[in-house]
């Protein structure tokens, strides 16, 4: 359709349009918006306001199914239902009907998402972790890929900032590898978890295992409740008590009056103008009555998430981008990367017999990496390493059903009360960025308002499965030093895509030949359009990545603000 | 979090078997030698009026009733409420006839039909009607059998009684720990004060 032109453009234009509203695109409503910029926020899904959690106070018995959906609702999410605990009937909403947006799979991989207002932050694990230079300083080490264009000292006050507001309990550690932060008051260890942290480190030479760093408040904040220990944040919090964009970046926004929020709002291109030489604006498709809408702004914050932001990318095409928006070095929609995890071991232990817990912990233990971190610790299988997360419990009646030969009153008996302690640790490995594994548009298939669809071709290669080894021996190792019984290992390696953590296909780098963005997430050939979602990563780390993106974002965010103001954009 | 401790569990995949081949295959594996005409008579009493209890939607009146003593025997009254006092037999009804998967179905009917072969072929009377030390014995060669395999009976039919006892409103609210809104954690705390019953999910 022709571009809106003249004073028709007046009432669909914002200082900045924000697309997704996710961890990263709420994180940009905010931060531009407390910087007074009219913000337009493009969701494609549903909206959701803060507290509108459906099934947040619902029990067991009061789901029909209980803990299962029938076979004609599974048959919508199969894809969805890869995790294995996505398509419960307290969550299964929250995901995305796979029949109504289809992908491809050159090589399987696992795309989980939902379409609705503050998206996977609603969705997220929550655990939260910084960067360090051991990342940052990775490829350019290794010479594996490109170098990122920033070091820890330049993003540490952004993390200072982004945990402040956020809110992210842990303790201090002084750790050069996995940096403290601004955190609330640590959740505690229970005690076999505590009993396993004290052999561990006897056994090898102090390496730790900590509570898990977690975006669960234990203190009130900005309006918001501290954790009730429900251990039912995938339905929503109610109180708040966990960051989302619904319950904190969002109302942040509304607050300045600045954020107009567009639900039902797909995305399809930016709009470039040959002319100027600059993106003006966005075209959109309204997810109810299909019409084509086009808002426009001097700043676009891309945040739809890494393989959306890149899909919108790569349908943007004009005479100056042929390839795809932004796309000179050829890198769009390359070197996607995700987590290689579900790996580990779990062991059974006859101590604390007497002892239980109170409440239900929002959170687990975690062993930061400990390979390959300085010369003592190199590998000659690998590079990069991983960290472990886990946690201690007394197994639950659910054990009863796997206890076969076992049925009458001591069974019974025995199921209503706590089973055995037992601890499991599962590793989240570094994948390395491969030009190779990428994802691109599929003009063949269509979704429902006929646009392209992504086709995904990605897998792990060598270095990620000399690694998996290791994960899984060092698990082993580890629970048995610590006097662990029954010491079971696991290896059931999966696709990439469902740790969720997809990252990478719009890269920055300090180079525009072979990278899409700059140092402040701007596209390098295209400065008043930004890139902050897991779009921007270069390299992947074994952390989880999403307090990195809130930071990047911030941190963008003020970037783009100053440079409006000095009428550089 | 934690996704990578649960692992996943296998579908149920197994071929469709009818009736008939059900019944000659519980004689098998129990051990039983039936006859030709003890087999019809069998499956004339699969069809028989069912005896009088808690109405079905989806299974026949005499299916539920050999479920529900099948589950009432797994988790049976004690000094804590039975599988038929939470409504464990309406739970497996409902999941049989509107969450389980045609194939989950055909195993879980052929496994009814396979208890009431057996039982009619050792002690000529239906499950039901058995002494509790005559059921517990055919449960016990029913698991043995089934010898810890998912996608087999017995695993669906523990799986269904487990998890119908204890996702039932009496057993979370009266049984089990029942706090919705902890509001606070105690990481160690002893079970003495506690109570040792694990907490309602």
């Amino acid at each position: 359709m022709a571009t809106i032109q003249g004073a028709g453009t007046k009432q669909n234009t914002y200082d900045a349009i924000v697309i997704g509203s996710g961890i990263s695109g709420g994180w940009a409503a905010k931060e531009l918006c407390e910087k007074g910029l009219k913000t337009l926020v493009l969701e494609r899904g549903r909206d959701v306001k803060h507290g509108d959690y459906p099934t947040a106070f619902k029990e067991s018995w009061e789901f029909e199914g209980r803990t299962k959906l029938p076979p004609a609702e599974i048959a919508k999410q199969e894809k969805q239902n890869r995790t294995g605990y996505t398509t419960h009937p307290a969550s299964a909403h929250w995901f995305v009907n796979d029949l109504e947006n289809p992908y491809s799979e050159e090589k399987r991989f696992d795309w989980m998402r939902g379409y609705h207002v503050g998206g996977r932050s609603l969705l997220w694990g929550r655990q939260s972790y910084r960067w360090s230079d051991l990342d940052f300083e990775a490829n350019a080490k290794d010479g594996v890929a490109v170098d990122w264009p920033v070091r820890y000292a330049e993003i540490a006050p952004w993390y200072d900032y982004a945990e402040r507001f956020a809110g992210i309990s842990g303790s201090l550690e002084q750790l050069p590898h996995l940096p403290d932060g601004q955190f609330q008051p640590p959740m505690e260890l229970n005690c076999l978890e505590k009993d396993v942290k004290r052999r561990v480190a006897d056994a090898f030479g102090g390496r730790p295992l900590i509570i898990g760093r977690v975006a669960n408040l234990t203190q009130p904040l900005n309006g918001r409740g501290s954790c009730q220990y429900r251990n039912r944040c995938i339905r929503g919090c109610p109180y708040g008590a966990y960051f989302s964009s619904n319950a904190a970046t969002l109302p942040a926004a509304y607050a300045t009056g600045h954020l107009t929020l567009r639900p039902f709002s797909i995305v399809s291109q930016l709009i470039y103008d040959e002319a100027r030489g600059r993106a003006i604006g966005v075209r959109m498709i309204d997810a109810e009555t299909n019409a084509v809408i086009e808002y426009f702004a001097k700043v676009i914050f891309c945040c739809a998430s890494s393989v959306a932001s890149t899909s919108i990318l790569l349908n943007s095409k004009s005479a100056r981008f042929p390839n795809g928006f932004g796309n000179d070095s050829g890198e769009l929609g390359h070197n996607l990367m995700d987590h290689h995890f579900k790996v580990g071991a779990s062991g059974l232990s006859d101590k604390f017999a007497d002892m239980y817990q109170k409440g239900q912990r929002a959170n687990g233990i975690y062993i930061p990496r400990f390979r390959n971190l300085n010369q003592a610790t190199k590998q000659k299988d690998y590079i990069r390493g991983f960290g472990y997360q886990g946690s201690a419990s007394r197994s639950d009646w659910s054990r009863g059903i796997k206890e076969l030969n076992l049925f009458g009153p001591k069974f019974k008996a025995d199921l209503i009360a706590p089973g055995p302690w037992r601890l499991g640790i599962g590793a989240w490995g570094e994948c390395l960025p491969y030009h190779e594994n990428r994802l691109f548009l599929n003009d063949k298939v269509r979704d429902k308002w006929g646009q392209p669809t992504v086709t995904f071709n990605c897998d792990w290669k060598e270095n990620e499965y000399a690694m998996r080894k290791d994960m899984k021996a060092s698990a082993v190792e580890m629970l048995e030093a610590a006097g662990l019984k029954d010491v079971t290992p696991f290896d059931d390696v999966s696709a990439p895509g469902l740790c969720i953590h997809e990252m990478g296909t719009a890269r920055m780098g300090r180079d525009p030949k072979t990278s899409i963005l700059n140092r402040w997430n701007q596209v390098h050939a295209a400065p008043n359009v930004f890139v902050t979602d897991g779009a921007c990563m270069t390299s992947a780390s074994c952390v989880n990545p999403s307090l990195t993106y809130m930071a990047l974002t911030a941190r963008a965010c003020d970037y783009a603000v100053s440079e409006l103001k000095k009428r550089n954009l | 979090m934690n996704s990578h401790l649960n692992r996943a569990g296998g579908s149920v995949e197994r071929p469709a078997i009818t009736r008939r081949e059900a019944i000659q295959r519980a004689a098998i594996f129990l051990g039983a030698a039936l006859s030709p005409s003890l087999l019809s008579g069998v499956m004339r009493a699969q069809s028989a009026p069912a005896a009088a209890g808690a109405k079905p939607v989806y299974l026949t009146a005499q299916q539920l009733e050999t479920a529900a003593a099948l589950a009432e025997r797994i988790l049976p009254r004690t000094d804590t409420p039975g599988a038929r006092d939470v409504g464990v037999p309406a739970f497996i009804d409902l999941m049989y006839g509107k969450y389980l998967s045609p194939e989950e179905k055909k195993l879980f009917a052929a496994g009814l039909a396979e208890v009431e072969t057996a039982s009619a072929a050792a002690h000529r009377r239906a499950f039901p009607q058995l002494a509790t030390a005559q059921q517990d014995a055919l449960l016990t060669r029913l698991a043995e059998a089934a010898r810890n395999r998912e996608g087999t009976f017995f695993y669906q039919l523990k799986e269904l009684t487990v998890v119908g006892y204890f996702t039932a409103e009496t057993v979370g609210k009266t049984v089990l720990h029942y706090d919705p809104v902890p509001g606070r954690f105690d990481a160690c705390a002893p079970i003495a004060e506690v109570g040792n019953v694990n907490w309602t999910k």
